[in-house]
């Protein structure tokens, strides 16, 4: 499925033109926001899915763009990145298109429409990161960890095909090094925004989000536990909130089908 | 030669099976779980006598490194420690320097103190002190301090420069910084030194750091984790003199100093008698039970190095603390008689071209007595055949007090005008 659409990449200048953000660019149909984990933009087949009836924008993290790892230098804070993206969705003509936000980028699409509540017609997390309660602690294990834990933090059945092929790393050996080098460097990027405590006061802004929000979380999540999605819904009222079974951390790898059903559903609702 | 004495302050009295029951020396060890307090306030006070001693022995320095939620180096502010000796070393009128291996700029939240401390301990010494500022340990610095790893060098960066500006500016002066403000930085004490505190970077082998150390006219500290010296640091201050040569600066050794865990006895059957049970805690119990994960962290190293890293064979997992005799012959440690250690440790001097060793001679559990012993020894049959060394350059020694017959640091290393680390 993957190699019938082409994805292009287009780069727009931002912030007094200090940074060139990238966007991937693929599909057919109107416009899709989507924001990336902290493990960098990975196509997978629940995007491709959504190609079929959406041109899907995916920009990628300052920083995270394999030929401008200093960019992440430039950017201070959230308010900053927010005014980053903002600032590149109005000169792509973007405004008022859907946004999707996985982990980080859910984190990223929730602080975007806390700023800017007019900026997407709809909002959907997929276990976005934000919210950070001392009762439900949670950690950042995934950085700081042995690569080998990996696969059990991300996922409630690490051994199906679908986690194991996202976490497959190239044949060859050279290319093995180059991939989890920039994997590396990515997550450090979007660390930035996280560490050393994964909150940066998203819960005092959540209440001025004004369009309608989809929360998707894994029941299974070994990272952010699910019982952050009746937090996401108590913050943002009239929003639909979701526990998938047998899903980790990454719904859309690990229960592809149902989370396909409920985000499409939730974009061609009116 | 400039031998300088280096304490850490490890908790001596760890159980047989800490290493079994916990996974590392730092962050987690949980402290009522493991710790007597009457045990470490005397491990406190008997680092601080170690100290001393190596002091009255002739040491032409001592020094203290920082590292925060440790077992194996109880040393959060090395300041604290650093003010002790510099006044007790006053009041016995022991013309020795105090050297901070040292203050971590990638850790701090308060440069503008770190300053200041450290010119209070320059003043009260009357102008013995040395100042190291290394960037930091990841764990020390991003779990420990919470700074987020891919903002520790630019930390470091812009700690360095504030410090400079406060140690050598005469006025007061505003600063705007990405880390701090201040609309006044204006401290009391200003250092003893003019124009400053010789400085030294400490590095672990990144040929930035050295080039930056070399443009800067400042000294450079190798510390390198766990290899044969002749495999881990040759190529490293090869590269640096070399790369001095291109520059136009000269090889003086002075620039340079290594860092060296030395266990002497009569022999070297007697040393190994000594000191193995305390070395092989050191390695299983202290500085050698610190994992990866604590020492590398997403974002705290470029995509560059993390190719170079992630290239090398990864070393198998659980592998058993190297015994005594692994590590003296891998390189690890300088141990045996006062003839092997001299030898060993002059070649390095010789081979390296380094003018400043900086030596451990307390490690893991080893007691008082014993550490003084290892003092006296090393002071007696081993340092005065290394005195000598690269004499010749004694009269152009910038890296050392002049209080201490040293010369004042250059202009170069003053000058603040893009003082950045990269």
């Amino acid at each position: 499925m993957t190699s019938q659409i082409t994805m292009e990449t287009q780069t727009v200048s931002v912030w007094g033109d200090q940074i060139t953000l990238q966007f991937k660019v693929f599909g057919t149909g109107p416009a899709l926001v989507y924001l990336h984990p902290l493990g960098g933009f990975v196509r997978d087949d629940f995007l491709d899915d959504l190609a079929r009836t959406h041109t899907i924008y995916a920009p990628e993290l300052p920083g995270t763009s394999e030929d401008d790892p200093f960019a992440i230098h430039k950017v201070n804070d959230i308010p900053e990145l927010v005014l980053i993206y903002e600032e590149a969705f109005g000169k792509l003509g973007l405004r008022g298109a859907p946004v999707i936000g996985q982990s980080f980028g859910g984190m990223l699409a929730a602080e975007l429409a806390s700023f800017f509540p007019d900026l997407f017609e709809k909002v959907a997390l997929l276990g976005p990161a934000g919210l950070w309660f001392e009762d439900k602690p949670w950690t950042l294990d995934i950085l700081t960890a042995p690569p080998s834990e990996a696969p059990n933090l991300l996922f409630s059945d690490p051994s199906a095909d679908r986690p194991r092929a996202m976490l497959a790393l190239p044949d060859d050996p050279k290319a093995a090094v180059d991939a989890l080098a920039h994997l590396v460097w990515i997550q450090g990027c979007g660390a930035k925004f996280l560490w050393p405590v994964p909150d940066r006061g998203l819960s005092r802004r959540l209440h001025r989000v004004t369009a309608p929000v989809l929360v998707v979380w894994g029941e299974d999540d070994r990272i952010i536990p699910s019982s952050y999605a009746a937090e996401y819904g108590a913050r943002v009222p009239g929003s639909a909130v979701h526990v998938l079974p047998k899903s980790g951390h990454i719904p859309q790898v690990e229960q592809m089908e149902e989370t396909l059903a409920l985000v499409s559903d939730f974009l061609s609702n009116p | 030669m400039k031998l300088t004495y280096i304490q850490q302050i490890p908790y001596r009295h760890l159980r047989d099976d800490f290493a079994a029951l916990h996974s590392e020396s730092v962050v987690t060890n949980p402290f009522y779980e493991l710790v007597d307090r009457d045990l470490l306030h005397a491990d406190l006070r008997d680092a601080l006598y170690e100290s001393m001693h190596a002091a009255r022995a002739g040491f032409d320095a001592v020094g203290l490194q920082e590292h925060g939620s440790s077992s194996y180096d109880i040393n959060p502010n090395p300041d604290l420690g650093a003010a002790a000796l510099a006044y007790a070393t006053e009041a016995e009128g022991l013309r020795v320097g105090i050297y901070l291996l040292g203050r971590s700029l990638g850790k701090s939240r308060e440069p503008v103190r770190v300053a200041e401390e450290l010119a209070w301990i320059d003043s009260i010494s009357g102008g013995r002190l040395l100042a190291g500022f290394p960037v930091g340990l990841a764990y020390d610095a991003n779990v420990n301090a919470g700074v987020p790893p891919i903002e520790t060098r630019g930390r470091y960066d812009e700690n360095f420069e504030l410090i400079l500006r406060a140690w050598t500016e005469r006025e007061p002066f505003a600063w705007n910084g990405r880390y701090s403000q201040s609309m006044g930085v204006n401290i009391w004490p200003r250092p003893y030194q003019s124009p400053h505190p010789p400085i030294s970077i400490t590095g672990i082998g990144n040929p930035a750091t050295t080039r930056f150390a070399l443009e800067r006219d400042l000294g450079f500290n190798l510390v390198t984790l766990g290899s044969d010296p002749k495999i881990g640091a040759a190529p490293i201050f090869d590269s640096m003199w070399s790369m001095a040569s291109e520059m136009g600066i000269d090889a003086n050794p002075y620039r340079a100093a290594m860092a060296v865990t030395v266990l002497v006895g009569e022999t070297d059957e007697d040393a190994e008698k000594l000191y193995s049970k305390h070395l092989e805690y050191h390695l299983s119990r202290g500085l050698g039970h610190i994992p990866m994960n604590r020492l590398a962290l997403p974002g705290g190293i470029s995509p560059q190095g993390l190719k170079v890293l992630l290239a090398q064979p990864v070393p198998p997992a659980n592998l058993p603390a190297p015994s005594y005799a692994e590590a003296v012959r891998s390189g690890l440690v300088v141990a045996g008689s006062p003839a092997t250690v001299r030898e060993t440790l002059a070649d390095y001097a010789r081979s390296f071209r380094v003018g400043q060793l900086l030596v451990f001679l307390q490690v893991g559990s080893m007691p008082i007595e014993l550490t003084k012993h290892n003092i006296d020894l090393f002071a007696s049959e081993v340092a005065p055949h290394l005195r000598p060394l690269w004499s010749e350059y004694d009269d152009d020694n910038r890296w050392w007090p002049v209080a201490l017959g040293g010369q004042p640091a250059s202009n170069k290393q003053a000058d603040t005008t893009g003082a950045r680390l990269k």
